[in-house]
């Protein structure tokens, strides 16, 4: 189990996570559709990042009317090998673009599409999260695949 | 298309008229973009000998190829236009995001001319433009006026605005975005406040489109962890530009007390390690992975910067080796809108003449509270600063000592004394904007590998000319030069663009073609445009001190290194480029020919 997770104490505000997602599912470098979102103040020079907790959170899926947002399990790569990890996954021939699940949604990272009015949000790019390749220099790295507290038992 | 829009848009303030019109495609392979597009536009845009602060002097905003994708450093804007300083073209260069997301909203390049008649800010939001009145943001610095414009346009909104300096016209005024970022030199500030224009903002919700996306972005990511994420670089993440300090000033290079000195006493105080204690954040412009920009908080001041020229021009050239003073000088002009290098030039100047008593502008060397109160006075134009905004050449001829002014065609030095690296004396004087580091920069190899002897023109006529012709392609990208990508290494990025094979050969001569219509640009401004020459001094007196001190150019060594050059370029001995070489380097204008005299 694992998400996406930017540190914003690590993380410069250079939005190539942005670039690299909306590059990967969009087929152009458009970050106004990238599935996380950074926000950079030129004056403070703070940075807020807001990426998908996918099942932990899981209120789209739970508030979605269709029920077209599914939990799928998928094998993503991680740099020492292959971890197993939960995505929520929109269903675009089930989706009716009502937007419940942007209403819902704590962190705005899942909208409609402006094309096909249907709704979009993180996927873990099929297993090889751009956005993580995207973080380059190896003194910032601030975008991780970071894997969640094992679920505490008894 | 890929990798540009293929669109430009045009804004005409008097007639408060907006349109859009396709790029002129037919351009791109000649000149590819950015400096390259621009002067080419430029010269069908500038009517010669157009007065820079009139109306009808344009304003051009311009994007590489690059710009938007995931290339680093390439978010680099590039503000164009004819200098109330110099006569001469300016292109001015600023990072920050606004390059990227002019692409987003469909725009290659942006044309602003005529004047409003009231204040006012142009908003892009994608094919949304609109003249919003701008009377009250009049007067305020450039952070309120970002957030002002950020309050309704909304907060990923990015702003090139200008300060009260830009407003009352002041010949260095700059242009700021993302609030820290400058296109600092040569005067676009005025060009914008003579237009009545506050701000121009964009928000864009498009993309930019290459082939093979997925690939691209694969061998961007090579090139770098091969090219850019090296050793070589990383001093731009780890240290930013204030290590340049260190080097220079133990050349003898650093301008001190008004260009008398070589070495600063007190560089310890204002150089990395210094700036390193207070550093609380690393921050990136657009699309770069390298991050070089360092926020500081130095007492109560909060802030990014300042850079290596401001140190030298705002610190050791005025005597100030108070880091906080310094910081707070530095935000001063960045929130009034001011050029630091201009700036502290002309405070270093008056320091000079007051210490001197041919003048009494009631500031000294190292003087902290005259020095502070000095920016705002230069933008308000008021008590000292009414004659100091006029520059430093007006300033030192009223007081009898025109050789006390260090400008290369009216653009003041920054923070490299040529006497201390011979080679920036050729670079300044055959810069195309003026005394310039930009363009040439001989100091690499004169002082920081040491590979070069600093202390001779011989060789470095060919040295200046390669710097040239390829700044010149690095901004086509627009390339930063924490980067430096050489022709190789651009030829490999072209490689997408132009959908075919690339060699480095050729993108050099598109660098050389670039300079060549610069020159040409600027030769169609004669006789207000000055022939390449130096200061006086520089050239024939040796600095006080510093490991410099004793070493004198030669006014006769520099002519001959000037014939060199020109002869290398093709050009006569005047300076102007021959048929022969604009024919070889595919150049597609030509001037007229001159009149002949009955």
């Amino acid at each position: 189990m694992a998400r996406v997770s930017v540190d914003t104490r690590k993380c410069t505000g250079c939005h190539q996570c942005e670039i690299a997602c909306s590059a990967w599912h969009e087929g152009q470098f458009r970050p106004s559709l990238a599935r996380l979102r950074v926000e950079a103040d030129p004056a403070s020079g703070k940075v807020r990042a807001f990426a998908c907790t996918q099942d932990r959170c899981g209120k789209c899926r739970d508030a979605c009317p269709e029920g077209a947002i599914k939990t799928r399990s998928v094998p993503v790569k991680v740099s020492s090998g292959t971890i197993q990890c939960t995505v929520l996954v929109v269903e675009p021939d089930e989706c009716t673009g009502c937007g419940v699940c942007v209403d819902v949604c704590p962190l705005k990272v899942i909208f409609l599409h402006p094309d096909t009015g249907k709704a979009v949000k993180c996927d873990l790019c099929d297993g090889e999260p751009q956005c993580v390749l995207a973080c380059q220099n190896p003194l910032v790295q601030a975008v991780e695949l970071r894997p969640d507290q094992p679920a505490r038992v008894g | 298309m890929h990798f540009y829009c293929g669109r430009i848009l045009r804004v005409d303030l008097t007639e408060g008229r907006v349109s859009t019109e396709p790029l002129r495609t037919e351009w791109l392979e000649r000149y590819i973009g950015g400096k390259g597009l621009f002067l080419r536009y430029l010269w069908e845009e500038l009517v010669p000998g157009t007065d820079p602060l009139g109306p009808d002097s344009p304003i051009i905003l311009a994007t590489g190829p690059f710009a938007g994708t995931c290339v680093s450093t390439c978010s680099r804007l590039l503000v164009g236009f004819k200098s109330p300083i110099t006569g001469t073209i300016v292109d001015s260069y600023v990072g920050g995001s606004y390059g990227s997301e002019m692409k987003y909203a469909g725009y290659d390049l942006i044309v602003i001319k005529g004047r409003a008649a009231e204040p006012v800010a142009v908003s892009i939001v994608d094919d949304d433009v609109l003249l919003v009145p701008a009377s009250q943001a009049w007067g305020w610095t450039t952070s309120a006026t970002e957030r002002w414009v950020r309050e309704w346009a909304g907060r990923d909104t990015r702003v090139l605005s200008i300060g009260p300096a830009g407003e009352n016209l002041v010949p260095w005024a700059c242009i700021s975005t993302d609030q820290y970022h400058k296109a600092g030199r040569g005067g676009g500030g005025a060009v914008m406040g003579a237009k009545n224009l506050k701000a121009v903002s964009v928000r864009g919700t498009g993309g930019v489109s290459v082939p093979h996306i997925r690939e691209f972005m694969a061998d961007t990511q090579r090139m770098h962890r091969e090219y850019l994420l090296v050793d070589a670089h990383m001093w731009a993440h780890t240290d930013g530009t204030p290590v340049l300090v260190d080097p220079v000033n133990g050349a003898g290079a650093m301008p001190t007390r008004n260009f008398s000195g070589g070495e600063f006493a007190g560089a310890g105080n204002i150089n990395s390690e210094a700036f390193q204690r207070y550093r609380v954040r690393k921050r990136s412009c657009y699309q770069c992975v390298l991050s070089c920009r360092n926020y500081h908080v130095i007492d109560d001041v909060s802030c990014e910067g300042p850079e290596y020229e401001t140190i030298a021009l705002c610190g050791s050239n005025c005597g100030i080796d108070d880091i906080g003073a310094l910081t707070r000088f530095h935000v001063a002009c960045d929130e009034l809108g001011m050029d630091t290098i201009s700036t502290g030039a002309v405070v270093g100047l008056a320091m000079d003449l007051t210490e001197r008593g041919v003048a009494d502008y009631g500031v000294r060397f190292g003087d902290v509270e005259g020095y502070l109160a000095a920016p705002a006075a230069i933008a308000s134009r008021s008590g000292i600063g009414e004659a100091l905004a006029l520059g430093t050449r007006v300033v030192a001829q009223r007081s009898g000592l025109p050789e006390l002014a260090m400008q290369v065609k009216n653009l003041e030095l920054p923070g490299y004394d040529p006497r201390g690296s011979f080679g920036m004396s050729l670079a300044y004087a055959t810069s195309d904007r003026g005394a310039c580091h930009m363009r040439a920069y001989p100091v690499s190899d004169e002082i920081l590998s040491g590979l070069l002897a600093a202390d001779t023109l011989k060789g470095k006529a060919q040295y200046v000319l390669n710097g040239q012709n390829s700044s010149s392609l690095r901004w086509t990208g627009i390339f930063c030069d924490f980067w430096f990508p050489d022709a190789d290494q651009i030829s490999q990025l072209m490689r997408h663009v132009w959908q075919r094979p690339v060699s480095a050969d050729e993108l050099m001569a598109v660098g050389e073609r670039i300079w060549n219509l610069g020159r040409l640009l600027n030769l169609r401004e004669r006789p207000a445009v000055e022939p390449d020459d130096l200061p006086a001094p520089l050239l024939e007196r040796s600095l006080d001190n510093g490991p410099a001190a004793g070493n004198i150019i030669s006014r006769v060594a520099f002519h001959e290194a000037l014939q060199e050059y020109y002869e290398l370029r093709g050009w006569s001995r005047d300076g102007v480029p021959g048929e022969r070489k604009l024919k070889d380097l595919d150049v597609d204008v030509r001037l007229q020919p001159e009149r002949e005299v009955a």
